[in-house]
């Protein structure tokens, strides 16, 4: 069954990673010594998964593609079935098997150029869990499985941007491509919703085909939701900033994630929603301004770089703008060209950067004097057009704001309402109970019985109220209370027993009872 | 073989033997009356493979004339209800037994009064005519009465007295009820099953004036809101061992008669459901917020009780299958539970001298094996699953649910108002700084650590795997609730 190999593509990596995880916690590929069971396996994998991937392209060529290739439901509720499917078509095959090659490529040098290093292993298990997301998003069939490898590749991309632990400055950075890449992943979501909604599905194929049959506004909610994706993960404008701040990682990272591979993948999921973008000519003019903005924008920046990889890094910003100009004009074909040699191109230029110092000889060109000599622009492009900042001031401090109101509001209204356990504030060390006993806060002797926010406020009082009712009724009041006069009428009768013991009243009495019988 | 007479003889023989011992042989003393105790437990376990779970009705039969003019009869047996309060009488008996060291002064008196004791209890049980029952049921008084009032705290007398009046009142209603009972009844006789039969058939009135006395006889012992006066002054005054008792099987002889006399007179109980419930959920919630204002630890278990013994009531109350598994469900999981709190903090108590809370800190650090049981029959007490008490209590939710609708919640509350005072006592007593006054209490001795595991056993085996327990009780918890099918 070789179209059903498939599914080993984007496993394989995977397995590696688990493989070398388990590994790590048993302590087997530890330093130096475990470099060998901890890149033999990647590159295992990644040649496995190339050669299958060239093996059903050979069949593919012959046969023609398959189409989709569907091994079972994931999972299933109602109406509602997400497949485990793969869409085996020419645009997924091709892209697929350039993904696998330029993994492999990319690993085969990190082997040296990560030699030594600290995180060797956790390199590795990154660059393998990246290598799989990324298969995953060329070869799913429907969106919920690319949105899991959309989201596995932001978090391999999460964990080594900030590679360098020690460095706060990178852990910084990851973060902050983290959570910019968030703002696409919500705009992924919601189209997947959508999709549910009004298509029903979230194959590739019927999102596809029923794209003309949805009515113009649900096409463009559902194309807009993948677009917002699209444009964070390959860093247009305005999500461009977060791939200048990528460069933290690892060079081979930095070169798979932001020059090769990551950075495409908004142009393939354009690419792989043409029939849908073709029903909606209004994202295509957003497309094709946004590309030429982000164009622009790269062009001018990489002109007032100064080092190598932040360079190559603007200038794939370009270029990825371009190809989402491309798209937006409708030429997809040509994007899906430009993606394949920009791939191609920008790794071999991105591996060779660090040795770059030592083969070149001459100084690196300064920016043009056209730029130099308009103040504005130049500062503009040195500060990358202050585009970070005015997101801060849009959606971070509004954001921040919300938040310590909504702190005061749970400090002011909603803790004195509901209260904290009061464990929260128990005593933890015998200076502190001393002091407690000693009368700083009241006496220990009040905490028994106390209820804290509204709820506990009320409940103290209905006990102390119960309390005293137990204490005068029942305790005092009959139990006591029994005894008590049980001991009044004993000695009640103990007094007339004396007084009838006494000749003189039962005398009286008899004469009371002969007066009342005559 | 008269199986149930015998294990009333075993104790019973054992508190002979203990008279005869001299006084001064106290480890001797002491360890007639464990074998005693183990004898009995065994041999009420043995009766398991005579025990057909199939069967509704009365099991082992013992029925031999005993006073022909009156009509009373010696008549025993076993059924659903009544086994599995054998089984916890005779288990929490040894455990009190064998947890009962500190006991130093008269330790002879001591020992024959708890196998009187354990006679009693367990002929209560047994017992299948009313004026058997009663006899067995006053003879409980007599033991405990002494029990209290010698081996008890500083205000000792004061609560036997009170204990014992209590209960005599509450006595006096069972007889009177019971009396005009065998009045009415053309029968003339006080065998509880032809009596049953024949009260039946009485008018409703008439009924619910006879089952109002035996409400109030049996509502002292329970205890039902507002007749619990007795409880805290006994629990807190008794020495540990008799805490145990009162707490884990002695309460549960009140709702045992409760079920007895709800299915002799089922008219009046019908009547009485909605008022019957209103008190068991009255007395949760009141024994629950009591418990929660005690810094004195005995006195919050004692009024725990009153709270817990709320589900049973509401448990017979609701009259429905599931219900009333629940109900005798709690009565075996609270016996477990009362005992081992009671077990733990009557040890506490013995070392420390102090019942206040505030007086504890960190025990976790100084005896983690008493801190360890302690959490786990807290945690218990609260319901949580894998403990019997959350078997018991969800049985009573769901029962009470399909009978009173949201009523129910009152129950959930409740539980949680439970929640509340437990976790709270796990803060006090083993959170918090080591402090001097408590740093050097002795851990669990080995023997007080076996008595500890087997109810912490007994508590989680049946949480976990409550099947057995459940098939024990089935058959009758079944015919019992057929009586009332559809009559509501």
């Amino acid at each position: 069954m070789p179209e059903q190999m498939i599914a080993l593509v984007p496993t394989l990596p995977w397995l590696a990673a688990l493989w070398i995880a388990l590994n790590r916690v048993a302590g087997r590929n530890r330093d130096v010594f475990g470099e060998r069971a901890t890149f033999l396996p990647t590159l295992g994998a990644s040649v496995a998964a190339l050669l299958i991937l060239v093996v059903l392209d050979v069949a593919a060529l012959r046969n023609g593609v398959p189409g989709q290739v569907r091994l079972g439901d994931w999972f299933a509720s109602g109406n509602y079935v997400v497949g485990i499917g793969f869409a085996v078509d020419g645009l997924s095959l091709s892209l697929g098997t350039l993904t696998a090659f330029l993994s492999l490529l990319v690993v085969v040098f990190s082997v040296n150029y990560m030699h030594r290093e600290k995180g060797f292993q956790r390199y590795f298990f990154a660059i393998n869990l990246f290598a799989g997301a990324m298969s995953l998003i060329m070869l799913a069939g429907n969106a919920v499985l690319t949105f899991v490898g959309w989201e596995l590749a932001g978090v391999s991309s999460y964990m080594l941007i900030g590679y360098a632990l020690d460095r706060p400055a990178a852990t910084a950075n990851a973060n902050r491509a983290f959570i910019t890449n968030r703002i696409g992943d919500a705009g992924f979501v919601l189209s997947i919703f959508f999709a549910y909604t009004w298509i029903g599905d979230v194959e590739w194929g019927r999102i596809n085909g029923h794209a003309g049959d949805a009515g113009t506004l649900s096409v463009l909610m559902i194309g807009a939701g993948f677009v917002i994706a699209a444009l964070a993960k390959s860093a247009q404008v305005p999500f461009s900033p977060w791939i200048a701040r990528a460069l933290d990682g690892p060079t081979p990272s930095s070169a798979i994630f932001y020059g090769v591979l990551m950075v495409h993948a908004g142009v393939y999921l354009l690419l792989r929603m043409e029939p849908l973008l073709l029903e909606a000519p209004g994202i295509m003019v957003a497309l094709v301004v946004l590309g030429l903005l982000t164009a622009f924008y790269g062009w001018v920046c990489g002109l007032v770089q100064s080092d190598v990889k932040s360079s190559l890094m603007f200038a794939t910003t370009a270029q990825v703008g371009l190809m989402f100009v491309w798209c937006g004009l409708g030429w997809f074909q040509l994007a899906a060209w430009h993606l394949g040699l920009h791939a191609c191109w920008r790794a071999y230029l991105f591996l060779h950067a660090p040795s770059l110092m030592f083969m070149v000889s001459r100084r690196a060109k300064a920016a043009p004097e056209w730029l130099t000599k308009s103040r504005w622009l130049y500062t503009a492009a040195l500060q990358h057009f202050w585009i970070e900042p005015i997101g801060d001031a849009l959606i971070a401090e509004p954001a921040i704001k919300l938040a310590q109101d909504t702190k005061v509001f749970e400090e002011r209204v909603v803790t004195p309402l509901v209260a904290l356990p009061s464990q929260t504030n128990a005593i933890t060390s015998l200076h502190q109970w001393e002091g407690r006993r000693a009368g700083e806060g009241g006496a220990p002797q009040d905490e028994v019985g106390r209820g804290e926010g509204l709820a506990g406020k009320m409940v103290q009082g209905v006990a102390s109220a119960l309390h005293w009712f137990e204490d005068q009724m029942v305790l005092k009041g009959s139990g006591e209370g029994l005894l008590t006069s049980l001991r009044r009428v004993g000695a009640h009768l103990t007094r007339i027993e004396f007084l009838l013991s006494q000749p003189r009243y039962l005398l009286y009495l008899v004469l009371i009872v002969f007066v009342i019988v005559l | 073989m008269l199986y149930l007479t015998l294990l009333l003889l075993i104790p019973l023989v054992g508190a002979v033997t203990v008279s005869l011992i001299p006084g001064a042989r106290k480890q001797l003393i002491r360890w007639v009356a464990i074998l005693h105790a183990v004898v009995a437990l065994a041999f009420a376990a043995g009766l398991l493979s005579l025990f057909d779970t199939s069967v509704a009705g009365l099991q082992l039969v013992e029925h031999f004339e005993w006073n022909p003019r009156l009509g009373t009869y010696y008549a025993l047996a076993i059924d659903g209800f009544s086994y599995p309060m054998v089984l916890l009488a005779a288990l929490l008996f040894l455990i009190a037994i064998v947890v009962s060291e500190s006991i130093r002064e008269n330790v002879k008196g001591y020992y024959l009064l708890m196998l009187v004791l354990e006679t009693a209890t367990i002929g209560v049980f047994l017992a299948q005519d009313w004026v058997l029952f009663y006899l067995f049921w006053e003879m409980t008084l007599i033991p405990l009465f002494f029990l209290i009032s010698r081996w008890g705290g500083a205000n000792r007398h004061g609560a036997s007295i009170n204990f014992v009046l209590y209960t005599m009142g509450g006595s006096a209603f069972i007889l009177i009820s019971l009396l005009v009972l065998y009045d009415t009844l053309p029968g003339k006789t006080f065998e509880m099953a032809t009596m049953a039969a024949g009260a039946k058939t009485l008018d409703e009135h008439r009924q619910l004036l006879i089952f109002l006395g035996l409400l109030i006889g049996f509502g002292v012992k329970i205890p039902i809101f507002p007749l619990h006066g007795w409880l805290p002054l006994a629990h807190v005054e008794a020495p540990s061992p008799v805490s145990i008792l009162l707490s884990g099987i002695l309460l549960k002889m009140g709702a045992y008669g409760l079920i007895r006399a709800a299915a002799m007179l089922p008219a009046a109980v019908i009547e009485l459901q909605p008022v019957l419930t209103a008190l068991a959920l009255i007395g949760l919630i009141y024994g629950g917020l009591l418990a929660w204002r005690q810094r004195d630890l005995k006195c919050m278990i004692a009024y725990s009780s009153v709270s817990h013994m709320g589900v049973v009531v509401l448990g017979i109350a609701t009259l429905n299958v599931t219900a009333l598994t629940g109900a005798v469900m709690q009565m075996v999981a609270h016996g477990l539970v009362a005992a081992i709190l009671f077990l733990l903090i009557g040890l506490l108590y013995e070392r420390t001298h102090t019942r206040n809370v505030d007086e504890y800190s960190s025990l976790i650090r100084v005896t983690p094996r008493l801190a360890f049981f302690t959490i786990l029959a807290f945690v218990a007490m609260i319901g949580l699953p894998g403990t019997a008490s959350f078997i018991a209590e969800l049985h009573t939710l769901i029962g009470s649910y399909e009978r009173w609708g949201w009523v129910a919640a009152i129950l959930a509350i409740g539980i949680l108002i439970s929640a509340a005072y437990a976790v709270r006592t796990i803060g006090y007593l083993f959170t918090g700084p080591v402090r001097p006054s408590t740093r050097d209490i002795d851990d669990l001795r080995p023997h007080e650590l076996l008595a500890a595991s087997v109810l912490a056993a007994g508590i989680v085996l049946v949480g976990v795997y409550p099947a057995p327990a459940l098939a024990l009780m089935a058959a009758s918890v079944d015919q019992f609730s057929t009586i009332f099918a559809g009559r509501f």
